[in-house]
């Protein structure tokens, strides 16, 4: 895995992004309905259209797009108003905090109950942990946000229904209530993202683990006398880490742009949410930057999985080396 | 083993939890304001604008913030009358005269301030009328100003308003389309680039309140403005927080998260509502109807007739198969009336005995067999010459109301042997295609300002071809009766022609009334004097007021 794998997985990479935008862009431009509410006079329509550049052909509005792209300028939203580049920037942090703790919550929850399970293999924990963890994963995730919305915001009000902060006190973060304020406001959200993704982390871990758990390597070191503790984690864990990097690649990117539902739901200022809007709206230049982004993050999201099982498994690293290695 | 490792992490996640809670519990800073003029109002707004500057945006939230921060030169009063002068109420005009039949003089008051501190003159109200009236600012009210020739400055307090023609709602069409905006603030930004001018996201206006911050897609936060010239305004703080959706609005009202929620629109949103302790519902008249347009025009290609609607006794016996008053109980119970014609409740010439097209199946089917539309194939859907009596409804996949009505036309047409299918697809698409042209019938909205002039003139007269008359209704002897309506000049005159007009209208059948919705808001019980204005909500929000025995927490905050 050395330089040279690198440079031709970011080439790779930069192709498949463009492609991704160019696709994106003509998609969005030939699907039905313009950005034009309803009851808007249509000449005060054309006027718009003409002002945003839309009454020219779609291949001259792709080549403008793209010169524009190439200084880095990503255009003006309709809908809002503003440079792209601020409104997405507005959302980048938001759509960290909710995708950084669902994530934590997933991995950490999941990995615990997907080893708590294996090492306990077809006893009482494994099967109630198997069956709930099932369970969890079934509920519709939008059902299940929307009930927690309703018991512990509208019922018990101990967290806040929607938004990211208290509107009174913390629309700027200004002190460490208004930090703790910002946490609390995550919680509802990241915990309906984090807790269904933790039941199917699981679920692949506990699968991961029993099969490296019948490898000769593992039954040596039982044979050897290497302690209970020292077997899961040294050799069993790390074997079977693998799925979970896998997993964690195809996740992070999910739940920075995938998360629509849930920020439509809690009214989370997020990309998800930002994105949705965008398409409703026919924001063309906004469709396009998210879908720039979404497409971004989810080659980095495959190439951070890819190098992290290459540390993780060496034997990887030889074979995506000898890959380079042009065959006679 | 991993109970084992859980009990190690323990001591220091119970030492987090606690540290948490006490940041949360003991550093919330507690406010001192405890006086009349206390307290916090956070509206819980569906949407958030793309600006808040005026002509640029006819967006309902923009409208209410813009109610705050801009002022007219008057507003109509309680009585919503739009003709004449006398009910109207003074705002940045002290007063106003007549100069003749086409030109009005209105004479600012000297009191009035940019919250720059630069006086508010006449030069201000002549820049606004050219800005409005610009096409390269694209503004949405700039057709509602065509009868307007100018508007000059005669002094720095004295602006002067000349008419192309004399009618009735001059007065209005003056006052209630524009809110005047700060000439020396605007005049150097080009009018083709004020939709992403930075003046729209940070205002500075001469309204009770001014502008504090912008959180996008949270909040916005205006603060009262103590030095306000025609009074200071009973709440310090106002707070729109942006919500996407309905029900997250309804339920932050509902846990006390916000305290006001203009509209309730469902029934069961009414309820839950009305079981909370600490809110209050109101009831005010709604600005919006909807009904089912038939398009008399082919959708593939509008030079021709449509093969099914152009027929006026087809779309009479469609008329009659809808039972409207039934539907209106079943989906919105007393939330909504059955309109006598195209309007909302908030028009004054409502008036529930104007004549209607009765709820008649077996009228609508000896019509239908009249005209040659029977069932030759016995399939359960009327044919003539071979085809079907099919067409498709279109409807907004966001409107759930809308949905459900679509499904229940779908079963009354059923009952007399018509095929409705449902085309349930996105709002811009909708948007797209009934400006095209391209759709049988779609069940469509409209809001209705207090005047009956434009609204139904944009919508069901021939000035609204290419314009919001998307189903090409037309017939001279409907604009011969609107026209004599339009320049009538006391309401006594206008209501027998607006109902003689209504009722041709509702003859023609070029759609199915089907509701106009009464507005239901609840509102923070502590909020004292509270008073809705149907065209706006928003517009009497100064004089609302929190008394100080009823401050909570959210109100004594100092920033």
């Amino acid at each position: 895995m050395g330089a040279a794998w690198l440079l031709r997985r970011l080439v790779a990479s930069i192709a498949i992004i463009f492609a991704v935008v160019t696709f994106v862009f003509i998609l969005i431009h030939v699907a039905p309905g313009r950005p034009c509410p309803e009851n808007l006079d249509p000449a005060v329509c054309n006027e718009l259209n003409r002002q945003f550049g839309l009454d020219r052909s779609i291949p001259e509005q792709y080549w403008r797009y793209l010169v524009a792209l190439a200084h880095g300028n990503l255009g003006y939203s309709f809908a809002d108003g503003r440079p792209v580049r601020a409104v997405i920037a507005g959302t980048i942090p938001f759509t960290f905090q909710l995708a950084g703790a669902a994530l934590l919550l997933d991995f950490l929850l999941g990995l615990g109950l997907g080893i708590s399970q294996a090492v306990r293999v077809n006893r009482l924990p494994d099967v109630v942990l198997g069956n709930v963890t099932l369970f969890i994963y079934s509920l519709p995730t939008f059902w299940l946000a929307l009930l927690l919305l309703l018991v512990f915001g509208e019922k018990l009000r101990w967290f806040p229904v929607g938004g990211a902060s208290d509107p009174v006190l913390c629309s700027v973060v200004n002190s460490l209530y208004c930090v703790g304020d910002r946490l609390w406001h995550t919680v509802l959200p990241a915990f309906t993202l984090g807790l269904v993704g933790a039941a199917g982390t699981a679920r692949f871990q506990r699968a991961a683990m029993l099969e490296v758990a019948t490898q000769d390597y593992v039954r040596t070191a039982r044979a050897k006398g290497v302690p209970e503790r020292r077997v899961v984690l040294r050799h069993q864990l790390r074997n079977a880490l693998l799925s979970f990097i896998t997993r964690f690649g195809l996740a992070f990117p999910f739940l920075l742009t995938g998360a629509v539902l849930i920020e439509w739901i809690f009214a989370w200022p997020g990309m998800g949410r930002l994105a949705f809007n965008a398409i409703l709206s026919r924001d063309y230049p906004l469709v396009t930057a998210t879908a720039l982004i979404a497409s971004t993050v989810v080659v980095a999201g495959n190439l951070l999985a890819d190098i992290l099982l290459g540390i993780a498994d060496p034997r990887l690293r030889v074979r995506a080396d000898t890959d380079l290695v042009p065959t006679a | 083993m991993l109970s084992a490792m859980l009990r190690r992490s323990a001591p220091p996640l119970t030492v987090f939890i606690v540290l948490v809670t006490a940041v949360l519990a003991g550093c919330e800073r507690r406010g001192g304001c405890t006086g009349a003029n206390c307290g916090t109002l956070i509206n819980a707004a569906i949407g958030e604008p793309a600006t808040l500057l005026p002509p640029s945006s006819e967006d309902i939230v923009a409208s209410d913030v813009g109610e705050q921060l801009f002022l007219k030169l008057a507003d109509v009063g309680m009585s919503e009358n739009t003709l004449g002068d006398e009910d109207f109420q003074a705002l940045l005009a002290q007063k106003w005269e007549w100069d003749g039949p086409l030109t009005l003089v209105f004479h600012l008051d000297p009191r009035a301030r940019w919250q720059d501190g630069h006086p508010v003159t006449a030069a201000d109200v002549e820049f606004t009328f050219n800005a409005y009236t610009d096409s390269a600012v694209a503004s949405p009210y700039r057709p509602k100003l065509r009868r307007i020739a100018s508007v000059t400055q005669r002094d720095s307090l004295t602006a002067v308003f000349r008419f192309r023609e004399r009618y009735p709602e001059m007065f209005y069409d003056a006052v209630y389309h524009m809110r005047i905006l700060p000439a020396h603030l605007l005049r150097p930004v080009p009018r083709d680039q004020w939709r992403t001018a930075p003046f729209g996201r940070q205002p500075v206006g001469d309204g009770p309140y001014r502008f504090v911050r912008w959180q996008p897609a949270q909040s916005i936060e205006l603060v009262a403005d103590s030095t306000f010239f025609l009074g200071r305004p009973g709440i310090r703080r106002l707070i729109w927080r942006f919500t996407p959706n309905l029900q997250v609005a309804v339920q932050q009202v509902i846990a006390d998260q916000a305290d006001v929620r203009e509209q309730l629109v469902t029934p069961e949103n009414v309820n839950r509502a009305r079981e909370a302790k600490h809110l209050a519902v109101y009831t005010y008249g709604g600005s919006v109807y909807t009904f089912l347009s038939f398009n008399q025009r082919s959708p593939d290609d509008s030079t021709k007739p449509h093969p099914i609607f152009a027929d006026r006794e087809v779309r009479r016996a469609l008329a009659m198969a809808v039972d409207r008053a039934s539907l209106v109980k079943s989906a919105l119970g007393e939330l909504a009336k059955v309109p006598p014609g195209p309007m909302s409740a908030l028009l004054w010439i409502w008036d529930p005995d104007i004549r209607q097209l009765p709820y008649d199946t077996a009228q609508a089917a000896r019509i239908l067999n009249a005209h040659g539309w029977r069932d030759h194939d016995g399939d359960g859907v009327r044919d003539k010459n071979g085809q079907p009596l099919a067409f498709h409804i279109l409807v907004p996949t966001t409107s759930v109301l809308r949905k459900q009505y679509a499904l229940l036309l779908q079963e009354q047409f059923r009952a007399i042997g018509v095929h409705a299918e449902i085309d349930a697809v996105e709002g811009a698409i909708v948007s797209q295609r009934t400006k095209s042209g391209t759709f049988d019938t779609a069940i469509l909205s409209r809001s209705n300002d207090p005047s009956p002039s434009s609204g139904i003139a944009q919508s069901w007269t021939r000035a609204g071809f290419g314009g919001s008359n998307f189903g090409r209704y037309y017939n001279p002897e409907f604009e011969r009766l609107v026209d004599r309506a339009v320049t009538a000049t006391t309401r006594e005159r206008a209501r027998p022609l607006w109902r003689a007009a209504i009722e041709t209208l509702n003859a023609d059948a070029p759609g199915v009334f089907l509701y106009a919705l009464d507005n239901l808001a609840a509102v923070h019980k502590r909020v004292d004097n509270v008073q809705f204005r149907p065209d706006s909500w928003a517009a009497l929000l100064r004089t609302w007021r929190i008394p100080p025995d009823r401050l909570i927490d959210r109100d004594r905050v100092e920033r």
